[in-house]
């Protein structure tokens, strides 16, 4: 029995040695070979076409492995925006989440309240060469849920208002300031809607694309509170709006403006993203749209209770709640978001806007935006679109946030068209849109 | 047999513990590969609340650590059973392996503590360590509750993983989930009450046992009674039996003898006026058988330790001999002794107190003296005992004057005696003692 003892002891002694020894040569080949993983997907965030879209990432990781030895930094080429989604939910559900990731905004809030998203307060906290002053506030707050910091901000997208100046140039109309007011759109619009061949219909109009939407962020509406659940349609700044805009709708007599119209010239204005404006403002893209007219982009018009901004989308990276190399990750999310080499290449390489103050309104910023430019062209001012960032709206990040303001639009344009009381209707929107919430 | 039938419930146990923590960790992992091949992985991700680390690590970990904790089993129950440190040790790491499983399956299975309360009830048996670990134990059951902690916390629930499947095949999966907890719940309460009757049995039988003890007690008591009757009934037996000795010792001897002296003495009577020369010759007869009888008596009586020795250590018994003869006789008997206590072996006692009397009865009887000396004295080893008398004394030593018995003692305690008859008579004997342990 006590020789068995022995035995027995022996073998148990034998395991656990075994044991500690895989595990050590599982810690050593650690050390040796760290990879971090980086969820990224190909193209534009803002859906204009992009032929650079992995030049900075590349830059990034090259820079990261030079600086760090024994780490490498690996991606997945070639999934597509709209897979991209799909792909990281994949890739949580089988554990295999990247140490990194870009998030796009509709998921934004889903991974934060499911965990996945490290909380980046503790490691700014830690981190004191970390300023989040440095930050444009808007953007910085895109990365929030419940109040506490679960992303940065990458890139940014302010929308704009794309001004036809061949248009208001042949109608005699100045190309209004930034700190233009709805009564001055309302004005030119009218001025500029009209038929120019005498054929009895309109073909010539104030405005494409501009929504109550538009109207309600320029008119200091909140749509959506903090962490509710909620849509908030009945009070004066969105009466306001959804008025406004029907005035504008009532121009046109019933006439629909189309794309077609606007690229053939015959539309005054329409708000498009930054990154529209830097993509076909630019060489090659240049040539393949509005040919035939010279255009700028200036602020949104301001309502009577508001001001000259509009919506920031602005694209997100995030860390693994669960990663292994938590101060590896945070250092490469930092390389990314926070040094000012890697943003300014965001001009460089992409269409949007940096995060950082400093970088977009930096000298070297606007040289880079009129590089790709002709000299006669006006380049928006560094000032302008810093200040159009840093005061901007954000859209809640959440799924149902699109559907459901996708739902209030098609509704209210149906409220502009049939003409119905526009008080009564939103009342009961909201209710239809807050019941559809609440499932 | 019985422990055969704990060690099979027990088994059945740890068996259907894998099998939930296997059907809860393989579900999940099957149909997350279900949901990713579908593409639905977005989709689902906004109908659940939470999602495992990873679906393929959760499986191996839980089985690795109930691998561990069969192995605990093992230990506890076949290498070092009813070891307490190595048990408590185990039990102790029973409970942190259950809580790290319970972690990892997200509080959706805690049957796992069945299984540690079940063993912390067989092996801490009334120890004050079985009520803080089943309290520990129970606690973590009513906490360990899925409904109740994802309340508070996001955790993933097999309910979002079943309800990905159609109707039908959720039915047969909830069915399986909801059989394998039962059973495993089934499997509790059958050993628990296993553990009672066990327990209940073991009462039983120390009962029994008890009875049984009682009963041998009170019977070794009554043999212990009888036994004391029988040895008191053998005393008187033996008291008897030297009765009757005694009376046919007489018998045989005196009575023979005296029989003999009067049938003599009879004849004498009838011829003594006739023939006074023929019974002078029978008295002489008479007078020969006579002293044959006495010597007869002499050695029945002789064959009796006497009383007083028997009674008495060996310096009263002579003293008080001394005294009887003093009171007898006109004899004056001094005794001196220069041993500081006189105490030997029964057998030389016994010579010693002999040899006394033999010489004080001759000095009387044969050499008439008025005054007698006894002295005692060691002497390399040796008892040197004297006797020495002022009496007739006697020139020509003639053995059977109570002298030869002197010498027969003596001899057998391998001693010497010498005898002088010149000056009174004086016997010196040389007594080689044993001195045993006794003797100061």
């Amino acid at each position: 029995m006590k020789m068995s003892k022995k035995k027995y002891g022996i073998i148990l002694g034998c395991a656990v040695f075994i044991m500690s020894l895989f595990t050590a040569l599982h810690f050593i080949r650690k050390e040796r070979q760290i990879t971090i993983e980086l969820g990224i997907f190909a193209g534009s965030n803002w859906d204009v076409a992009n032929a650079n879209s992995y030049v900075i990432i590349d830059k990034a990781i090259e820079r990261f492995e030079r600086e760090h030895k024994n780490v490498k930094i690996h991606y997945s080429s070639g999934i597509l925006k709209r897979d991209y989604s799909e792909w990281l939910s994949q890739k949580l559900l089988l554990g295999k989440m990247p140490d990194v990731f870009m998030i796009l905004s509709d998921d934004f809030n889903r991974f934060a309240s499911l965990g996945v998203l490290k909380d980046l307060d503790k490691l700014i906290e830690k981190d004191p060469s970390f300023d989040r002053e440095k930050f444009f506030t808007t953007t910085l707050l895109t990365g929030q849920y419940n109040g506490t910091q679960f992303a940065l901000p990458y890139e940014t997208v302010p929308t704009l208002m794309f001004v036809n100046k061949t248009l208001l140039q042949k109608e005699g109309i100045e190309v209004p300031d930034s700190d233009w007011t709805w009564d001055d759109f309302l004005d030119i619009s009218q001025k500029v809607t009209k038929d120019t061949d005498g054929d009895g219909h309109l073909d010539q109009f104030g405005m494409y694309n501009y929504d109550w939407l538009d109207a309600a962020y320029t008119n200091g509406a909140v749509l959506f509170e903090n962490g509710d659940n909620k849509i908030s349609l009945v009070n004066e700044k969105v009466t306001q709006a959804v008025k406004f805009v029907k005035q504008l709708y009532d121009l046109n007599q019933g006439r629909k403006v189309t794309q077609e119209d606007f690229d053939s010239g015959k539309v005054a204005f329409m708000p498009l993203t930054f990154a529209d404006y830097r993509t076909y403002k630019t060489y090659p893209y240049k040539i393949k749209k509005y040919l035939n007219f010279q255009w700028d982009c200036i602020t949104l018009p301001a309502g009577p209770n508001g001001e000259n901004i509009s919506e920031v989308n602005t694209l997100l990276m995030g860390i693994n709640s669960k990663t292994k190399h938590e101060k590896l990750a945070w250092e490469f999310l930092k390389l990314l978001t926070y040094d000012e080499e890697i943003q300014m290449d965001i001009f460089r390489y992409s269409q949007g806007a940096s995060v950082l103050k400093n970088v977009t309104g930096s000298k070297e910023a606007e040289v880079i935006l009129q590089e790709y430019m002709e000299e006669s062209e006006r380049v928006i001012d560094n000032e302008l679109l810093s200040r159009v960032i840093e005061q901007g709206m954000v859209a809640p990040q959440f799924l149902r946030y699109r559907e459901a303001v996708s739902l209030a639009t098609s509704e209210i344009q149906v409220i502009i068209e049939n003409d119905k009381n526009i008080d009564s209707s939103l009342k009961i929107l909201q209710n239809k849109i807050n019941e559809y919430l609440k499932q | 047999m019985q422990n055969k039938k704990f060690s099979y419930l027990k088994i059945s146990m740890i068996s259907i513990n894998f099998l939930a923590v296997s059907f809860i960790t393989l579900l999940i992992y099957i149909t997350t590969k279900n949901i990713c091949d579908q593409f639905i992985a977005r989709e689902y991700l906004n109908s659940v609340s939470a999602i495992p680390w990873s679906p393929l690590r959760n499986i191996i970990v839980t089985l690795l650590l109930l691998c561990v904790m069969t192995l605990s089993y093992i230990v506890r129950e076949f290498i070092y059973p009813n070891n307490n440190k190595v048990m408590y040790i185990t039990l102790f790491i029973d409970l942190l392996i259950s809580f790290v499983i319970i972690y990892f399956l997200n509080f959706n299975y805690n049957g796992i503590l069945f299984l540690v309360i079940a063993n912390v009830i067989t092996y801490t048996k009334g120890t004050r360590g079985r009520y803080f670990l089943m309290l520990l134990s129970v606690a973590a059951i009513l906490i360990a509750d899925y409904e109740l902690i994802s309340i508070n916390f996001n955790m993933y629930s097999i309910n979002d993983y079943i309800s990905f499947y159609d109707s039908a095949t959720q039915q047969s999966l909830m069915a399986g989930y909801n059989t394998i907890i039962s059973v495993n719940m089934i499997l509790f309460i059958i050993y628990c009450i296993s553990v009672i009757q066990n327990q209940r049995g073991t009462i039983d039988e120390v009962n029994t046992l008890y009875e049984k003890l009682s009963k041998a007690n009170e019977d070794l008591q009554a043999a212990n009674e009888q036994l004391k009757e029988y040895s008191k009934i053998t005393e008187k037996m033996g008291e008897t039996r030297e009765r009757n000795r005694l009376a046919r010792e007489i018998h045989d001897t005196l009575g023979h003898t005296l029989t003999g002296i009067l049938a003599g003495l009879d004849a004498c009577l009838t011829t003594i006026d006739i023939a006074p020369q023929e019974t002078k010759k029978q008295l002489e007869m008479i007078a020969e058988v006579t002293r044959q009888g006495i010597k007869d008596v002499r050695r029945s009586v002789n064959k009796l330790r006497p009383d007083a020795l028997e009674r008495l250590n060996l310096e009263s018994a002579i003293r008080k001999m001394i005294l009887d003869i003093e009171s007898m006789s006109n004899t004056h008997v001094t005794f001196e002794s220069k041993v500081a206590n006189l105490k030997f072996d029964a057998d030389e006692e016994d010579t010693i107190y002999r040899v006394i009397q033999e010489s004080l009865t001759n000095a009387i009887r044969h050499g008439k003296a008025t005054r007698i000396w006894v002295y005692i004295e060691s002497d390399n080893g040796e008892i040197v005992l004297t006797i020495k008398d002022n009496g007739v004394g006697c020139k020509d030593m003639k053995k059977g004057f109570g002298t030869r018995h002197i010498v027969e003692r003596i001899q057998m305690l391998k001693g010497s005696v010498e005898f002088d008859g010149s000056d009174g008579f004086t016997v010196i004997a040389r007594i080689p003692i044993r001195w045993g342990e006794e003797y100061d």
